[in-house]
């Protein structure tokens, strides 16, 4: 039995009362006596408490509103140890007093998690839905931003009949349709759209010096159609989106701040690897084609060292284009090919191009 | 003469609460919140409230927060459920072609749940917390507050704004002027032109000064806010006051910016507990209400369906 003065409130009034509280071991209760002289029993059972600082409280669970205060460190340690001994401490007291060190492995381990699963089962997931969503999902985005955007641009009608020809020389694996247009603009850029539109600029044709080139953009930018990229990107990045503000909501606003930058920095890499997808594939297509492969890195190196272009998107945000440049030799290295000269690329090339 | 010379008394404030243990807490909340997919964050929210009331005395006596993680659960279900009806509704519209029609109802439905989720959540957040056993508890009325809401929003509306102030003052006077702790009573006196004077001044100087000026006008906004509250009880009263400076204000929000950022976030436990060590530090009160003879006069309210929907729609109480 232990002892000790403690404050009583009964929940009719806030007066407080003086009062001895008893731990009884034996009978597992707590007793002591109210100032209209009841004795109370309060079984272990049937108690809350609360300890936080040096204070602890305990309440009945009938009645929340009366409270015992024990202020008393010997009497405190003492009544956990009985209520642990006798398995009423619950598992999520015995969390919260694992220490700072626990705390920080917990996090760590936390972190992991997170890591974990925001880089192997997004992607993944991702990946599956991409495969659940009907294809003309992807055909309405494309169209929508077709003709929200490329439509009101200087579209070359007869280089854009040329490209298409041009295209269809090609071995593109394709499984939809193709369309290609060619804009008139100083603008050095390319990029597909997921219904299977591909916008090139002229900015970026004036720059190449042979159709070895431009098979080597198309087959990169029909990569990234034939693998619905765009779907891909869109998934990943709102199922990321979700799992980041789901996991870190709770936390505060500026863990969701710091998240969403890591977001950014990983969609990153992840179009860094659809890249590189597009860049392989498209070289695999050239070859196929019996079109020299090297047509791909002459492209990117030509406008990686000319100073007066701004690389356009397509290869630039991508990391360093030296290292793609790199990988796209060793797959050429990797396999035997056969180039044959293609007179009416050449022709279509100059149309294309005049 | 009938001028009774009453006695005034000491009150304290003061918050207990260490960055230590909170983070503690946040992390195994956290930990259970990513284990169990997100379904944990009733229970997690309830034991952060108990701890930040637990941890805030009046005269070295603690506040609890009695809500359960089970109650704000259910709340949780009930709120989740009139989100996917509000937004199953609108889906359904653009699904059939009622696109406008699916877009004003959502804006209303939204506008009408406000007043809900708040006087919801006054009710549930007040009736669960208590100090020496003595509940606290809202008396506001659901279909005044709604009333009185809507009219404050077409007066906002109709005056281009200009009335927001106004808005904001007599929903703060009506929702704390509801307000008890046992027989004491909460009242708020702020008057709409003031804070229209305050806020137009304090944003306009913010402005010219870069910013700089910023710490003053939350001192002004902390001040109008703590001035203007005050606590009745059987004719006697306890009038609140703040201490804080704007040098005050630079210090703090200066140190959290700074434990924030070295911390890459994780020192927020440690953020929110100087934080309100701070502003309980920096309200006095005085006044002659004797705190040994509170009443208990509140009724239990268990519904927690008004304070998971504040969360839903990011409204914080007080």
């Amino acid at each position: 039995m232990s002892k000790t003065p403690a404050i009583y409130f009964d929940g009719i009034s806030s007066i407080p009362r003086k009062i001895e509280l008893i731990l009884d071991e034996q009978q597992a209760e707590l007793v002591f006596v109210t100032a209209d002289i009841n004795t109370l029993h309060w079984s272990i059972e049937e108690i809350s408490f609360e300890h936080i600082g040096d204070t602890l409280e305990i309440r009945h669970v009938s009645n929340a509103s009366s409270v015992i205060k024990v202020n008393d460190a010997d009497f405190i340690s003492t009544f956990l140890f009985f209520l642990n001994k006798n398995g009423h401490v619950g598992w999520y007291y015995k969390l919260l007093h694992l220490g700072m060190k626990a705390y920080i492995s917990l996090a760590i381990v936390i972190l992991g998690l997170i890591a974990g699963g925001y880089l192997v089962v997004i992607p993944w997931v991702a990946e599956k839905a991409v495969l659940i969503i009907p294809m003309s999902y992807d055909m309405n985005m494309g169209n929508t931003f077709y003709h929200e955007y490329v439509s009101e641009n200087d579209i070359d009608s007869v280089k854009t009949a040329a490209l298409n020809l041009f295209a269809q020389q090609l071995k593109l694996n394709n499984t939809g349709e193709l369309h290609f247009t060619v804009v008139n603009s100083t603008t050095v850029n390319a990029f597909a759209l997921p219904n299977g539109d591909i916008i090139v600029f002229t900015g970026l044709i004036d720059l190449m010096k042979d159709y070895e080139e431009l098979a080597g953009l198309i087959g990169h930018e029909v990569s990234h159609v034939n693998n619905r990229h765009s779907m891909k990107m869109l998934c990943r990045n709102l199922a990321g989106y979700i799992f980041i503000s789901a996991v870190l909501s709770d936390v505060n606003g500026i863990m969701a701040v710091i998240g969403d930058n890591v977001h950014n920095l990983q969609s990153l890499s992840y179009s860094r690897q659809f890249e590189q997808q597009a860049d392989e594939e498209g070289t695999l297509m050239m070859i196929q084609s019996q079109i020299n492969p090297r047509g791909m890195t002459d492209l990117f190196t030509r406008l990686q060292t000319d100073e007066k272009v701004i690389l356009p998107t397509f290869i630039s945000s991508h990391p360093i284009t030296t290292d793609r440049i790199k990988t796209i030799h060793k797959l050429i290295q990797q396999k035997t090919y056969r180039n044959i000269y293609k007179p009416e690329l050449e022709k279509l090339f100059r149309e294309v191009k005049n | 003469m009938e001028n009774e010379i009453s006695d005034v008394k000491d009150y304290k404030l003061s918050f207990h609460g260490e960055g230590k243990t909170f983070f503690g807490i946040i992390i195994v909340n956290w930990l259970l919140t990513v284990i169990t997919l997100g379904f944990y964050y009733p229970w997690a929210k309830a034991k952060q409230l108990q701890y930040m009331y637990g941890s805030t005395a009046l005269n070295g006596d603690r506040f609890a927060f009695h809500g359960t993680g089970k109650e704000m659960f259910v709340g949780y279900l009930k709120a989740l459920f009139i989100f996917g009806l509000i937004y199953g509704i609108l889906i359904l519209s653009v699904y059939f072609d009622y696109l406008y029609a699916g877009i004003i109802f959502f804006y209303f439905a939204i506008f009408a749940v406000l007043p809900f989720a708040i006087h919801g959540s006054y009710r549930y957040r007040f009736s669960r917390t208590s100090w020496r056993g003595i509940r606290f508890g809202y008396r506001g009325e659901r279909n005044e507050l709604f009333v009185n809401f809507f009219k404050w929003i077409f007066f906002t509306v109709i005056t281009l704004g200009f009335y927001s102030s106004w808005m904001e003052i007599n929903l703060r006077k009506y929702l704390l002027g509801n307000v008890r702790g046992g027989d004491v009573a909460f009242k708020y006196d702020g008057k709409g032109v003031d804070y229209f004077v305050l806020t137009l001044g304090g944003s306009i100087l913010t402005m010219l000064t870069l910013g700089i000026y910023s710490f003053w006008y939350y001192k002004n906004l902390f001040a109008f806010y703590v001035d203007n509250l005050s606590l009745e009880k059987d004719g006697k009263e306890v009038q609140m006051k703040s201490t804080a400076t704007g040098g005050d204000f630079f210090k703090l929000f200066m140190l959290n910016l700074l434990i924030l950022v070295f911390t890459l976030g994780l020192g927020y436990a440690w953020v929110a507990t100087r934080t309100m060590d701070f502003v309980f530090s920096k309200i006095q009160m005085e006044g002659d209400i004797d705190l040994d003879t509170i009443l208990q006069t509140e009724a239990d309210y268990t519904d927690a369906t008004g304070e998971d929907m504040s969360d839903f729609l990011n409204i914080d109480i007080i």
